[in-house]
């Protein structure tokens, strides 16, 4: 009983910092609110796993598991594993949403410079937004760095 | 009177888009509109060009609430003094808009077309989330919102330049609880919803278990630890 001690606070340390690391983010604005939903779903499952550790007891002999520890992990690399896989999908999304915006961007650049008739002034009128900051015209140039 | 900019999210909205915004423009010259497509991937940009509407064509899908930004960043960057949103499939009916204008001027930051404040609310499984939203903002603001999943709300323009820079503010009924908590005045008036005329609602069986559980989650706990901060720009933040 006593190393299972050990590890329920462990449980419960990891569940509360998980819950607090990504509350701390929501509050700088540096987290939209559809992503912490996952990561304050582990926090609670951790939690539950910690305070009722007898359901991992009972599910692990209503399986055949060695010991509960082993059920513990498992679940825990399952969870983390869907979440891998979706990430890769939502990656690979923006990736490629990222590539049509940059194209997008591209042969719009394209199409102004080739209707600005030879010879006039490097930044369209219009082309700095209202309150850019002085010095850095969001011109045709600045885009490619 | 204020100059207010009507923004119209449209998705895959080709079969309703043109009748909706032909009757603002011909019935109510007097507000000005932005249609902005949010990349969908039928004829909505190109009917929208052909019929010679104010288009905003975003390249990629953003989502709703990446969609509407995008129309408050517009209005917050051509100086209007307020904004409404406006579903592009024809629910919303433009004789309110007065109406909601006036309260609006009367002092208000938000006004939501609301359709169940002289009407009651039918107890069916679709309004079940709306009941649930509107607990959970009595609940943590002790305000009583009738119809906080309507999509018809209007926002004053000190609201419109801080929806238009920020991350977290969609909108969507956990902004609204947000607000109220931080002082926001948010008022309602009894609308009438016209019911979709065709295509198909965003939400499912699926998409509304996730919608209830992120809004939820959101306004019951999320909610109460986020700062609200008007001042310091970040970066990719500043218009």
């Amino acid at each position: 009983m006593e190393e299972q001690l050990v590890l329920r606070c462990l449980l419960v340390l990891g569940s509360l910092l998980t819950a607090a690391f990504i509350l701390r983010r929501v509050r700088k604005a540096q987290v939209q609110i559809e992503d912490t939903i996952f990561w304050l779903g582990f926090s609670a499952l951790l939690l539950l796993l910690s305070i009722f550790p007898q359901a991992a007891f009972r599910l692990s002999r209503a399986l055949g598991f060695q010991s509960p520890i082993n059920l513990v992990y498992l679940l825990i690399i399952f969870v983390l594993l869907a979440k891998q896989f979706f990430m890769t999908i939502r990656i690979s999304q923006m990736d490629s949403k990222l590539r049509s915006l940059a194209q997008r961007v591209a042969l719009n650049e394209e199409k102004i410079e080739r209707s600005r008739p030879a010879g006039s002034p490097e930044v369209p009128a219009g082309c700095v937004p209202p309150d850019s900051p002085q010095g850095s015209p969001a011109g045709p140039r600045s885009v490619s760095k | 009177m204020s100059k207010l900019l009507i923004v119209i999210p449209a998705y895959n909205e080709q079969d309703n888009i043109v009748r909706v915004v032909t009757e603002l423009a011909e019935h109510y010259p007097q507000y000005d509109y932005v249609v902005v497509n949010d990349g969908s991937r039928d004829r909505t940009a190109a009917l929208c060009r052909a019929h010679g509407f104010r288009l905003i064509d975003l390249p990629v899908n953003l989502g709703l609430a990446g969609a509407f930004q995008t129309g408050l960043r517009y209005a917050a960057e051509n100086g209007y003094d307020c904004a409404l949103q406006f579903d592009g499939d024809g629910q919303h009916q433009p004789k309110y808009i007065a109406p909601m204008l006036k309260l609006l001027e009367e002092g208000a930051d938000i006004v939501i077309g609301s359709r169940f404040i002289t009407v009651k609310k039918p107890k069916s499984l679709r309004m079940l989330g709306s009941y649930l939203i509107s607990w959970a903002i009595r609940l943590t603001t002790g305000r009583a919102i009738c119809d906080p999943t309507s999509g018809m709300r209007m926002y004053s323009r000190r609201l419109l330049e801080e929806f238009a820079q920020n991350l977290n503010y969609g909108p969507e009924p956990d902004t609204i609880s947000y607000l109220i908590k931080n002082g926001a005045v948010v008022k309602e008036l009894q609308v009438e919803m016209a019911e979709r005329t065709s295509g198909q609602s965003y939400f499912n069986l699926m998409r509304s278990a996730e919608y209830m559980v992120k809004m939820g989650l959101s306004i019951l706990l999320i909610q109460w630890f986020r700062k609200r901060d008007t001042t310091t720009p970040y970066p990719e933040r500043s218009l």
